[in-house]
């Protein structure tokens, strides 16, 4: 059968979506982070995992708050599956405490921590049982009554549409499938923390997408905080409510997904979460809350309205969105902000165009540009002299 | 493929065959013989297995091979799958590469050896000789085989299934009998057809281990060979290749089988 065809496109048999916190529109005003009165559902304080001499996780302090959902995300090997194995209890912190609703449960194993359950990467589903066996196991093992049991694992399969496949085996069904089967066994002990390993990374990009959408869905219609790792900024971006960036066992930054694009901490967020263009200078001057830049560019003056606290003769980083990048022919008529170069290489994507254009150091920088009918002007082609300027606003300091 | 049927290819597979199985086969067919003498064809008979059911020495050490297969293997089984969990789940823990070595050093022991180092024990600690030094004896040499056979199973197991186990509230003993056991349940039940084998065809190490009233098939049929084959020792070796045979096939069927129906299912599932 179409896997695409047996995906749910809107949630039709699962409860209406809560009217309260939209945890993936950051807009919406869904912030505990930001109310000094909430307590963090899950609290990680200090804690570091070594593995020999590899230090996997650095001491990492960090709060999520209920409903959440937390996107941890980085490269491989930044430490982000280590954080989520030592909340789920399958490997215990060096150092530090990890606490779920105010209660320390570092030193307790995975089977007693009954308000965190897992979805693993490779879904680890149970190949001896069928379908509906899978999700009703964890049920088992707390000795609910069959009944009940029964009960529960219609809603689950109900939720993510498995209930023809309840007494298949796990390879008799596709990987989309599998991943729902994977989903609906977590979700049916109706934990209060998810974790989610990846849990998309072996679907296609198609149903990927679906994927995310769904489980946002799952995610709001249950009230459940989740944690997902990922390393794909996009997924992290779609879904989560919150993000933190993680390097090398260090978190570099968590904000909203909004906040880690526009104000990125570092040159590493910035350069992590979508395309910028870093351009390197010296501060010459601080006033009214605009800082001038001397590029380094010989002859490029920049101007950036920022709160960075930055002292003159610092040297900085602009980074600028490609976005935010205007792309002309001819020169503009402000004097900041303005870098001429020649047209490197132009990408074609249809409903934009990407331009890379060689500047005096020999770096390159992006411009992009929506191709509406609304442009004005014969078009910008390779080895064209071009100008590229942006306002006040939209270049970031960056100090690391 | 279809390969090109050559000479070469047939010869080659007919001397093998011939070199492996002629022997057994000779043997097989002189179990029928009708002649009182061994090397003389008289015509086909099935009465020497009649009489063997006459002869009480015999039935009585085969009762005692069977029952000798059936506990060491069970035991064999038990012990070389926890040794065969524990070198695959533990991990790096300190003495791992001795453990491993001490568990698989009777693969590749000479059975002189084996016997002899347990006959030495056996009388150190005063134990009488009989039926359960056998068994003993035998549980020591098969369980490195069953450890293999499960360890093989286990290296190729999917770790985060039991992580899954746990995660969704199940102990490890739990998760061990619920999820891990029903998984590789088709290697445990070839290490304990292969430990059974292994046991029913033992001379050497049950003949250093036994005591008085303790004779397995092996040697009995060895030590009547001595005085001379007699046709119903043809007959009984033919039922012994038919038992090991059949334990064997069973093994590698319930592999075999295993695989293909996994096979099959992912075929289901496009």
């Amino acid at each position: 059968m179409s896997e695409l065809a047996s995906f749910p496109a809107a949630a039709t048999n699962a409860a209406p979506p809560r009217s309260g916190p939209r945890s993936f529109a950051p807009q919406s005003g869904f912030s505990p982070w930001n109310d000094p009165s909430q307590a963090p559902i899950v609290r990680f304080d200090n804690v570091t995992k070594q593995f020999g001499d590899f230090v996997a996780v650095k001491s990492c302090t960090l709060d999520i708050y209920e409903r959440e959902f937390f996107a941890l995300l980085g490269p491989s090997g930044c430490g982000k599956s280590t954080l989520l194995r030592m909340l789920a209890g399958f490997e215990q912190p060096t150092d530090g405490r990890i606490m779920v609703q105010g209660q320390d449960i570092t030193a307790l194993p995975p089977y007693e921590r009954s308000d965190v359950n897992m979805m693993f990467q490779s879904y680890a589903l149970f190949p001896h049982m069928t379908v509906e066996r899978n999700i009703g196991f964890g049920l088992r093992q707390e000795g609910m009554p069959k009944g009940e049991i029964a009960a529960r694992v219609e809603e689950a399969m109900a939720m993510v549409e498995l209930k023809p496949f309840a007494n298949r085996k796990p390879n008799q069904l596709s990987g989309g499938q599998q991943q729902r089967v994977a989903l609906a066994r977590a979700i049916a002990k109706k934990p209060r923390i998810m974790l989610l390993d990846e849990p998309l990374g072996a679907l296609d990009k198609k149903l990927r997408q679906q994927a995310q959408f769904e489980l946002m869905r799952i995610q709001e219609s249950t009230g459940t905080t989740f944690i997902i790792v990922t390393h794909d900024q996009e997924e992290a971006m779609t879904v989560a409510s919150r993000i933190a960036v993680m390097d090398k066992g260090n978190i570099i930054q968590v904000a909203t997904p909004n906040d880690i694009y526009e104000t990125p901490k570092s040159r590493y967020v910035a350069g992590f979460i979508g395309d910028v263009n870093v351009l390197e200078g010296k501060v010459s001057g601080i006033a009214d809350g605009i800082i001038d830049i001397e590029g380094a560019v010989s002859g490029c003056h920049y101007k950036t309205r920022s709160n960075e606290p930055v002292s003159i003769g610092q040297q900085v980083w602009l980074a600028i969105r490609p976005e935010k990048v205007r792309i002309t022919h001819d020169k503009p008529q402000s004097a900041t902000n303005v870098v001429s170069g020649k047209v490197d290489d132009v990408g074609y994507l249809g409903s934009i165009s990407h331009y890379h254009v060689k500047i005096g150091n020999g770096q390159r920088v992006t411009a992009l540009r929506a191709n509406t009918a609304m442009t004005v002007g014969p078009p910008i082609s390779w080895e064209d002299d071009v100008w590229m300027d942006w306002p006040t606003e939209a270049g970031i300091i960056l100090t690391s | 493929m279809q390969t090109r049927f050559s000479w070469f290819n047939v010869t080659s597979i007919v001397l093998g065959f011939a070199f492996l199985y002629i022997p057994i086969l000779l043997l097989i067919i002189y179990s029928f013989n009708e002649s009182r003498l061994v090397t003389v064809w008289g015509g086909w008979s099935t009465k020497w297995y009649g009489s063997l059911l006459n002869n009480e020495q015999l039935l009585t050490a085969g009762w005692v091979t069977l029952r000798v297969a059936f506990i060491s293997a069970t035991f064999a089984t038990i012990l070389g799958t926890l040794a065969a969990i524990v070198l695959t789940r533990l991990g790096a823990f300190r003495g791992r590469t001795l453990f491993s070595g001490l568990v698989f050093a009777p693969l590749v022991m000479p059975e002189v050896i084996t016997g002899l180092s347990l006959l030495l024990l056996f009388v150190a600690i005063g134990m009488d000789r009989g039926f359960w030094t056998i068994t003993i004896a035998h549980i020591t040499f098969s369980m490195c085989f069953a450890a293999v056979v499960v360890q093989s199973r286990l290296l190729d197991f999917d770790k985060s299934v039991e992580e899954a186990a746990m995660d969704l509230g199940a102990t490890p003993v739990n998760s061990f009998f619920q999820v891990t056991l029903p998984i590789i349940a088709p290697a445990v039940i070839s290490a304990w057809l292969l430990a059974f084998t292994l046991s029913l065809d033992d001379l050497v190490i049950a003949s250093f281990t036994t005591g008085p009233g303790a004779t397995t098939l092996p040697m009995k049929i060895y030590s009547q060979v001595r005085l001379g084959v007699t046709p119903e020792i043809n007959a009984v070796s033919t039922i012994m290749i038919a038992f090991v045979t059949l334990g064997v096939l069973a093994a590698s069927y319930v592999t075999k089988r295993s695989t293909m129906k996994a096979a099959a299912d992912a075929q289901k599932a496009q």
